[in-house]
């Protein structure tokens, strides 16, 4: 098992950083994905840990060594592209045997080798078919099980999922997240997709325009986002301001007490997630904004509603269908102090 | 079957022109041909009136034309290999090498075609003949004493025929290499391979169908060259399409020359059908 530590690394095309002065340390076994919009760098990051792109400035390290001018193919990393990137030419048995005949592996080893990793990925029997006669999902399978097969020190993926439709890329995400357990690969993981990167990884790393915004768990990145850019990407957020006084703010919900420096007088953004709020009729006399429904969407699991307060402000808000509300209705807003998570000063 | 007629006689109608064509100009033609190569030599006509076995008989227990029918094909190979060892950098740089070069790349690979094929070969002759550009300049500088045998045998032609068909197989390979999508040879490397061996086990599979259509087409334009062969061989080396034309026209032998045409398109066809099953890919749909 390998820890990668990345520092200051930037990557210039000569117009400007596309990758500007990033540190993050991967620990050994650590599941880590890069999230961000497209252009974000997360892509030029991994390319320069993999070694397809050269870093203008920085250093990587595999267990403490400077990996930066070390060539692709000397890195030992195992990689999934986006399009899998399987040879049309051979069969999976000659896919999944290339990287070990790189490495002049004995030829009963190859086999015994292929033979586990077909078993791992679930294709035992399908040693003799060419790319082409497999789904999607098959080859993605295939793609990871020969990024895997050579036990690289790093598993590299990127957008691994992006090609696969809505139900396979929930089946895979899960495949994918066990079996990087059960190897227990330091794997990084680029996506745009946030639920993605939630539901598969141990860190996130937020990356907007060459930057990292933010790193840390699934958790910390929805429930406390370092700001607003990764508050508004990761989900769906209600901004609600307010004047900042003595330790709380006051807005439309009432006082929220903030903990902070933040100067007094001044106005402070707070994030609130949709699911956070609960909707009661006016009639239960519980403690709650009064707010009028605009309009909903049903989607089964969940309800979406677009509210408008008193105060002429909207929300959103999240809730199980249990009790319906019809536009126009009159209702109570709950919003727990404890679920409002301060941003920063409106600017 | 209860397809509609405007059904079943759409596709046909759809094929009807092209399949005209070929009837009337190619396959009508070909026939005629066929049919002449069994006819009487004629005394002073064109064919004598009967059939015969005659003509392939003739073909046969000559060793003659059946040399000549080896140098053709020699010729052919030669070319066709001298095309793709040479015209594989050009595809390739011109499929994945830098846009500026790939412009001017394009251009200059389809320039052999833009000249007339008689004033090309004649432009042969000047750069290559006994008291050509070549050979007085390399006199001029001393490194040769007398002039090299560049022309009138069969290195003049191949260099002339060379020089005509390597867009024929640089532009195939170059269209294979461009289907070929890049992040193979990225995980090719990420596998381990390095640069030349991601090329050899990758890249140069990969780009067969290229290269199978390049040679074939130049192989076959190469047997049937008759201007280029003509000009550069002079009266010294005979390709078969130029004894064939002699034939038809100074010795006003219709049937023979019918009879030879055929046994070159035949002996050509095998060698494309061999061709095509040694480098049958199996990985293809």
């Amino acid at each position: 098992m390998t820890e990668v530590s990345i520092e200051k690394l930037t990557k210039d095309y000569g117009q400007g950083p596309a990758v500007n002065s990033i540190s993050i340390r991967i620990a050994e076994g650590e599941f880590i994905s890069l999230l961000g919009p497209s252009g974000c760098g997360k892509t030029t990051t991994l390319k320069m840990i993999a070694g397809f792109e050269d870093a203008t400035e920085g250093a990587i390290r595999f267990d403490g060594r400077d990996v930066v001018h070390v060539p692709v193919e000397k890195r030992d990393i195992g990689m999934v592209f986006q399009n899998y990137a399987l040879f049309p030419h051979m069969t999976v048995e000659k896919n999944l045997a290339f990287g070990l005949e790189m490495r002049k592996t004995p030829k009963d080893e190859i086999r015994t080798r292929i033979a586990r990793v077909l078993d791992m990925v679930q294709l035992t029997g399908y040693s003799e078919r060419y790319p082409r006669q497999l789904s999607g999902g098959q080859q993605q399978r295939v793609a990871l099980a020969r990024a895997l097969v050579i036990e690289p020190k790093i598993l590299l993926l990127d957008e691994p999922l992006a090609n696969l439709d809505a139900k396979l890329r929930e089946e895979m995400r899960v495949f994918i997240r066990d079996l990087q357990r059960r190897v227990g690969i330091t794997t990084v993981y680029v996506t745009h997709d946030q639920a993605e990167a939630m539901t598969m990884s141990d860190r996130v790393v937020v990356m907007f325009g060459g930057r990292i915004a933010q790193i840390g768990t699934p958790s910390d990145i929805y429930e406390r986002p370092a700001n607003l850019e990764v508050a508004e990407f990761v989900g769906q957020v209600n901004i609600v301001r307010g004047k900042v006084g003595n330790r709380i703010v006051s807005t439309a919900f009432g006082d929220i007490p903030v903990s902070g420096d933040h100067a007094a007088g001044t106005e402070l953004m707070l994030a609130l997630r949709p699911e956070a709020v609960e909707l009661l009729p006016v009639s239960s006399g519980a403690d709650g904004v009064p707010a009028k429904v605009l309009s909903s969407y049903y989607s089964g699991s969940l309800v979406d509603y677009r509210l408008e307060l008193a105060g002429g402000a909207t929300v959103s808000v999240q809730t199980f269908p249990r009790t319906r509300f019809a536009d126009g209705d009159q209702v109570l807003v709950h919003a727990p102090a404890d679920r409002f998570w301060p941003l920063g000063s409106a600017a | 079957m209860n397809v509609p007629a405007k059904k079943r006689f759409g596709p046909l109608l759809l094929i009807a022109p092209a399949a005209l064509l070929i009837g009337v100009f190619l396959v009508l033609p070909y026939l005629n041909i066929v049919l002449m190569s069994f006819r009487m030599p004629g005394q002073g006509t064109p064919y004598g009136p009967g059939f015969t076995f005659g003509n392939y008989g003739k073909f046969f227990s000559d060793f003659f034309y059946i040399s000549q029918v080896i140098n053709t094909l020699w010729i052919g190979f030669l070319t066709t290999f001298i095309c793709l060892v040479l015209g594989y950098p050009v595809a390739w740089q011109l499929a994945r090498g830098a846009s500026a070069f790939r412009a001017v790349g394009y251009a200059l690979v389809l320039s052999p075609l833009l000249v007339g094929i008689v004033i090309r070969s004649y432009g042969w002759t000047i750069l290559l003949g006994n008291n050509g550009i070549i050979n007085r300049t390399l006199t001029g500088w001393g490194i040769i004493d007398g002039p090299l045998p560049l022309m009138y045998n069969a290195l003049g032609i191949i260099i002339a025929l060379v020089h005509v068909f390597l867009p024929f197989m640089i532009l195939p390979i170059m269209s294979a290499i461009q289907g070929i999508d890049p992040s193979l040879e990225a995980a090719a490397r990420s596998l381990g391979a390095s640069k030349v061996t991601s090329f050899r086990r990758i890249t140069l599979p990969l780009s067969l169908p290229g290269i199978q259509a390049g040679c074939i087409l130049v192989f076959v334009l190469s047997l049937s060259a008759y201007v280029t062969p003509s000009l550069i061989g002079g009266l010294r080396v005979k390709t078969m399409a130029v004894t064939v034309v002699d034939a038809l026209i100074d010795t006003f032998q219709w049937p023979f020359g019918s009879a030879l045409a055929l046994m070159l398109s035949v002996t050509g066809a095998i060698i494309v059908v061999i061709f095509g099953r040694l480098t049958v890919m199996k990985w293809k749909a």
